[in-house]
């Protein structure tokens, strides 16, 4: 049975088409002009909902391990694989964004800015995690040593996260827009993007173990 | 238990020499590259000395490890060890330790050419020295073993490993190279006493995983 068959699903679909088009329409058309950064600070709508997206997945993914291993239900297995493939695609958009925001506004595409360069090695990791699932051997044994590598990849994050900022401590003193600290007018728009783009990751993580729950029916029959 | 399979581990290289033989040579085509890549004025050799150093370290490490866990796919010796009475936690603590352990004699070894070699001039005190390349080979030993585990039994493991392991010890690469600069500039310990903390975290961070997690991993 089709995923969209379901009335429940339906509705899903239309709620989150229909805030994602209020999204845009609040990004491109409400939100007021950046006095310092004019229209590169659009990206931001997008940037940040994807990055919080992204970690949040990663973040599932370590919880969906620990469950995993803990329950050895296949349905947390799904859960972290779905995860994991959400979370990259989000953390490939966090990794195409911000050069574009970076070029304008800090003169250079790229930078070891802390929280990019701690994206960066995330995505690295996960890269392999894809590669482990993919030619890992035996099935069984593969679910256990992604779920344990999705526990170790967040374990690393907050120490590549300190040992990357003092890495370079210049980079600290690069201006960054610091969203909680901005006007309503450019805030609330923000807080609804990063609700919309967690309602899109929910719905996707609901398609996506729906797809593996059918693949694994159709190979266990 | 944990000494039997410690013991084991050094028998086996104590035996053959393998690992620690194929680490040595490996690491002095490394310098041999190095050399031939930076033809530059001993003083300007001497700034990148640090971060060549641990990315040589890197490498013979990631040759360590494969060789280390080829011997358990022989025979397939691996699977015999699971079903004798173990606590699987300790194979992941000998791998860490025989590993570490091989890792600094080749180090030892390895120091006196990449001095020569990159026509270095070492001024500091060794047995600092010594504590902090002891400090990051414990670090990245820990990390590397912990994802050969994962590794190991993949079809492509010998791809996988160093995919995997190095973004996970990026910090600990990081953290070896600043504090191994700090040293040798003769900064004072404050300026680089974070280093040697997240080395130390990582280190013991990555040793309570491991130790859990293999218990879970290495079940057949």
């Amino acid at each position: 049975m089709s995923f969209f068959s379901h009335t429940k699903n339906q509705i899903w679909l239309g709620l989150v088409s229909m805030l994602m088009m209020v999204d845009l329409y609040l990004i491109l058309f409400v939100t007021p002009i950046h006095p310092d950064q004019q229209w590169a600070q659009r990206i931001f709508y997008f940037h940040v909902p994807s990055a919080w997206t992204g970690f949040l997945a990663y973040f599932l993914v370590m919880i969906g391990g620990i469950l995993f291993l803990w329950k050895k239900d296949q349905k947390w297995d799904n859960f972290g694989l779905a995860s994991a493939e959400i979370g990259t695609l989000f953390t490939s958009l966090v990794l195409v964004t911000g050069p574009i925001w970076a070029k304008p506004i800090w003169g250079q595409a790229w930078t070891w800015e802390p929280r990019l360069t701690t994206t960066l090695i995330l995505f690295l990791i996960f890269v392999g995690y894809f590669m482990l699932r993919a030619y890992g051997g035996h099935p069984e044994r593969v679910s256990r040593y992604a779920a344990a590598l999705g526990i170790i990849a967040f374990a690393d994050v907050p120490i590549i996260f300190i040992s990357v900022k003092f890495w370079l401590p210049e980079f600290q003193s690069h201006p960054q827009v610091e969203m909680n600290k901005q006007a309503p007018e450019y805030l609330y728009p923000f807080l609804f993007s990063l609700f919309v783009f967690t309602m899109i990751y929910l719905l996707m993580l609901r398609y996506r173990m729906h797809i593996l729950n059918l693949k694994n029916k159709a190979l266990s029959e | 238990m944990f000494i039997t399979l410690l013991k084991k581990d050094l028998l086996l290289e104590l035996r053959s020499k393998e690992i620690i033989i194929s680490m040595l040579t490996f690491g002095v085509t490394v310098i041999l590259t190095f050399a031939f890549s930076f033809n530059v004025s001993p003083d300007i050799m001497s700034t990148f000395a640090p971060g060549l150093f641990w990315i040589m370290i890197l490498f013979i490490s990631v040759l360590g490890l494969q060789r280390s866990f080829a011997y358990e796919k022989e025979f397939d010796a691996y699977s015999l060890m699971l079903t004798s009475p173990v606590d699987r936690g300790f194979i992941f603590l000998s791998k860490w330790m025989s590993g570490t352990l091989f890792l600094i004699i080749t180090e030892c070894a390895v120091a006196l050419p990449f001095v020569l070699f990159l026509q270095l001039n070492i001024d500091v005190d060794l047995i600092q020295l010594f504590g902090v390349i002891v400090l990051g080979d414990l670090g990245i030993m820990v990390g590397g073993s912990l994802v050969s585990g994962l590794a190991m039994r993949a079809k492509m493991s010998a791809v996988l490993l160093p995919i995997l392991m190095f973004p996970i010890v990026s910090p600990v690469l990081i953290a070896a190279v600043k504090s191994t600069v700090g040293l040798l500039n003769h900064d004072p310990f404050v300026d680089w006493q974070l280093w040697i903390r997240i080395m130390g975290s990582f280190t013991v961070i990555f040793a309570l995983i491991g130790y859990t997690l293999y218990d879970h991993i290495s079940e057949e």
